[in-house]
């Protein structure tokens, strides 16, 4: 289906006739949307159409707020060949994301103010949606010294985190996390033990057996999860944990909140769709890391998102190339990408199914994240500034080669077709796609 | 069996392990004669390709090819980090060029073979991968028991040793369950998965393990290169405690317990020295019966490199 990208039109009128409005709580409500230029000016049913306003019709789809991406990974600058900001955020839009913040796992890493200043200019000339980026705890992401803290501040960075290396030394977290707690930053951890963690490439289980590939054990992460969730408690920061893939993590995380812990936590789509046993035959579509585990988590993962242990939903979007994933599963590198797929799979898994509502999806993958920010969220709601999506329920997405507007196609959902389409995405004056 | 592959057991089904096994009889036969070569894989040609150090299995398997009178081409794969990195494409494409029928790969990554199998047409078999698979030891193991055996089903195997690292104990194991036969596994809890596979006896304490009254222990090699972290204090300790020790040997000996192991044997690790002339030690046995399985699993598999001459010629 060709894409039409429509810039910005001055004195715009968009009005989105009879679709149902879904909001963070709350059933789906029935409404037309009016827009003029860039802001929601009136919401209800039966609205007239004003004179030269373009007409969508919206019969039988959701009208629901933008999505926002709290974990993804740009490969800019140093490993353009893989994404960049320019495809990356294409690729959000696609999969009706319209705001981003990147990990700092760059080369060079995102540890300083020049390189933030550089990752942000690049953004506003190449990307149609707000692009934020983490910056890293340490210098080059290597544990040691700290990395220009007070300087990506400035810039507007507010989540500090070493990615996918957590800093080992307990000491230096706790003083990183002493330090920037009074300039209002937060820290984010993957957690693992890399003593434990083997080759990262699988969880340890009957399938690391099979396979004959050492596994890395859940406790690796969930170690770590507690280490970083009692040094922040201690410090008096605040602490977000990235991508929990276990049912421990999961009630690790419920403990923490129960203990008073600033924490907070997502899920990724992949850990709540696939599991361990979806790798078969060495398939490193299905290679990441945290890695997959078992169907027991994916249910104690689904339950943790519904109990709303799990504040925020993440793709931890990751592009490979595809020579890189062709390796042996072991050398192949870890990641998935998630940005194109992820509302379509969620919907195609658990809303259509009817596990799951869209004020959860709402909630979770568009409010709670811009709220972890310290955004402002985005609701389909009179005199808001316009962020929001139209989604078919009853169509259907195939996310062939051609589809997808990342750089790299590292998904299992490669060339499948599933429930559920992104039809409209709207910011501000802009429609920034229409199907 | 119109089988391309061999590259491990579980996708073997019981109709083609016994065929295999009984293929493999005749070959046995062959080696008592005064000509001990078969004109079957006259003019075809195996490739060895071995990215791991190996003697025992590289000359099997040459051995086997050359009974079979096919052409032996033994690819000097450096056994470096070469090797890692190196996309299975590009491995592949190195291949294309040897013109090889079958391609006989052993490699330090499990899951190799499989994905070098995917883009060729010639036969790979799995000569060992990782700590996966190495489905021609398991054939010849269980070629080697059901001498002893002739009936396999109910008979009891206990493989000791590092299992967590052990291509042979998964591979072994998975084909004796298939036969019917019933498995335990003993060796120091870290290495002995506790989520391994289901419906095999797990042991750590080797009195226990043989109260269960095994036909056979099937002891593995202690690959202390194979270990990251240290998994158990030494190898004195590993003997004493997991090891056939004098003692043991005297107790396996009244109980008339037959011994394997594939080779090569650490004296004083996992067995004393007495244990190589035990009279019920079937090590030597294994070792000439692997010729014989390889011979069969080579006879049997159907190369598609016919198919394609015929595709360059379209293209």
């Amino acid at each position: 289906m060709p894409i039409r990208i429509e810039h910005k039109v001055e004195a715009m009128r968009l009005l989105i006739k009879g679709g149902k409005i879904a909001a963070e709580e709350g059933p789906l409500v029935p409404g037309d949307v009016l827009i003029i230029d860039g802001v929601i000016t009136a919401v209800g049913e039966g609205l007239d159409v004003p004179p030269e306003a373009q007409v969508i019709e919206a019969e039988g789809k959701i009208v629901a707020p933008a999505m926002f991406d709290a974990h993804v990974h740009f490969r800019e600058p140093g490993q353009e060949y893989k994404e960049d900001i320019a495809h990356g955020t294409e690729a959000a839009i696609n999969g009706g994301v319209t705001g981003v913040v990147m990990m700092p796992n760059t080369s060079p890493a995102i540890d300083s103010p020049a390189v933030v200043r550089s990752i942000l200019e690049r953004a506003r000339e190449v990307s149609r949606i707000p692009v934020y980026t983490s910056g890293c705890i340490t210098k080059g992401r290597a544990g040691g010294e700290l990395s220009g803290i007070d300087g990506m501040r400035q810039l507007g960075v507010v989540m500090l985190t070493d990615d996918g290396d957590p800093v080992a030394n307990p000491a230096v977290l706790r003083n990183a996390m002493e330090y920037a707690t009074p300039f209002g930053m937060f820290f984010a951890s993957h957690c693992e033990v890399a003593e434990l963690s083997g080759p990262r490439a699988l969880n340890e289980g009957k399938i690391s057996y099979q396979l004959g590939i050492k596994g890395s054990p859940a406790c690796s992460e969930e170690i770590c999860m507690d280490r970083d969730i009692r040094l922040a408690h201690a410090a008096g920061a605040r602490i977000h944990i990235q991508h929990v893939s276990s049912a421990i993590g999961m009630e690790t995380i419920r403990w923490w909140k129960q203990m008073g812990a600033e924490v907070t936590a997502e899920v990724s789509p992949h850990h709540l769709i696939f599991n361990e046993e979806d790798i078969g035959d060495y398939d490193t579509h299905y290679k990441m890391n945290p890695p997959l585990r078992s169907v027991d988590d994916n249910a104690a993962l689904l339950e943790g998102l519904k109990e709303g242990v799990f504040d925020l939903i993440a793709t931890d979007h990751a592009p490979h190339s595809a020579f890189e994933k062709e390796q042996d599963f072991v050398s192949a590198p870890n990641g998935i990408t998630g940005l194109e797929t992820a509302l379509v799979s969620l919907h195609d898994r658990f809303i259509a199914s009817g596990q799951i509502g869209w004020d959860l999806i709402v909630k979770r993958y568009s409010a709670e994240p811009r709220r972890m920010m310290g955004l402002e969220v985005v609701p389909v709601e009179k005199s808001k500034p316009a962020d929001l999506i139209v989604f078919d329920p009853a169509g259907e997405t195939t996310f062939s080669r051609e589809f997808m507007r990342s750089k790299s196609v590292n998904t299992p959902f490669l060339d499948k077709t599933l429930q559920g389409r992104v039809e409209l995405v709207v910011r501000g004056s802009e429609i920034l796609l229409q199907r | 069996m119109a089988r391309k592959d061999f590259l491990d057991i579980a996708s073997l089904s019981r109709e083609e392990v016994d065929l295999l096994l009984d293929q493999a009889t005749p070959f046995k036969e062959l080696f008592t004669r005064s000509v001990k070569k078969v004109p079957a894989l006259k003019g075809k040609s195996v490739l060895m390709l071995f990215y791991e150090p190996s003697t025992r299995t590289l000359s099997s398997f040459e051995v086997a090819a050359k009974r079979l009178s096919a052409d032996v081409i033994d690819l000097d794969v450096p056994h470096s980090s070469v090797t890692k990195g190196e996309t299975v494409k590009d491995t592949v494409d190195t291949l294309q060029a040897m013109r090889a029928d079958y391609i006989v790969v052993r490699h330090k990554m499990s899951g190799l073979p499989q994905a070098i199998a995917r883009q060729t047409r010639a036969s790979v078999i799995n000569a060992g991968d990782g700590a996966h698979a190495h489905p021609t030891q398991a054939l010849l193991d269980a070629f080697t028991l059901r001498e002893v055996f002739p009936d396999l089903s109910g008979r009891k195997v206990l493989i000791a040793g590092d299992i967590l690292h052990s291509r042979v104990a998964r591979s072994t194991s998975r084909l004796l369950l298939t036969l019917g036969v019933e498995v335990g596994f003993l060796g120091p809890g870290s290495l002995n998965p506790r989520s391994g596979p289901e419906g095999i006896r797990r042991f750590t304490d080797f009195d226990e393990a043989l109260r269960w009254k095994p036909d056979t222990v099937y002891l593995l090699r202690v690959q202390m290169e194979r270990q990251d972290v240290q998994y158990f204090p030494g190898v004195q300790e590993y003997h004493r405690v997991y090891g056939i020790t004098r003692e043991r040997l005297d107790r396996i000996q009244g109980e008339g317990v037959y011994i394997m192991h594939p080779g090569p044997v650490n004296r004083g690790v996992e067995l004393c020295h007495e244990v190589m002339d035990y009279e019920r030690s079937l090590i030597n046995q294994q070792v000439e019966n692997g010729i014989a399985a390889r011979m069969a699993v080579l006879y049997s598999l159907k190369p598609q490199t016919d198919l394609q001459d015929a595709d360059q010629d379209r293209t």
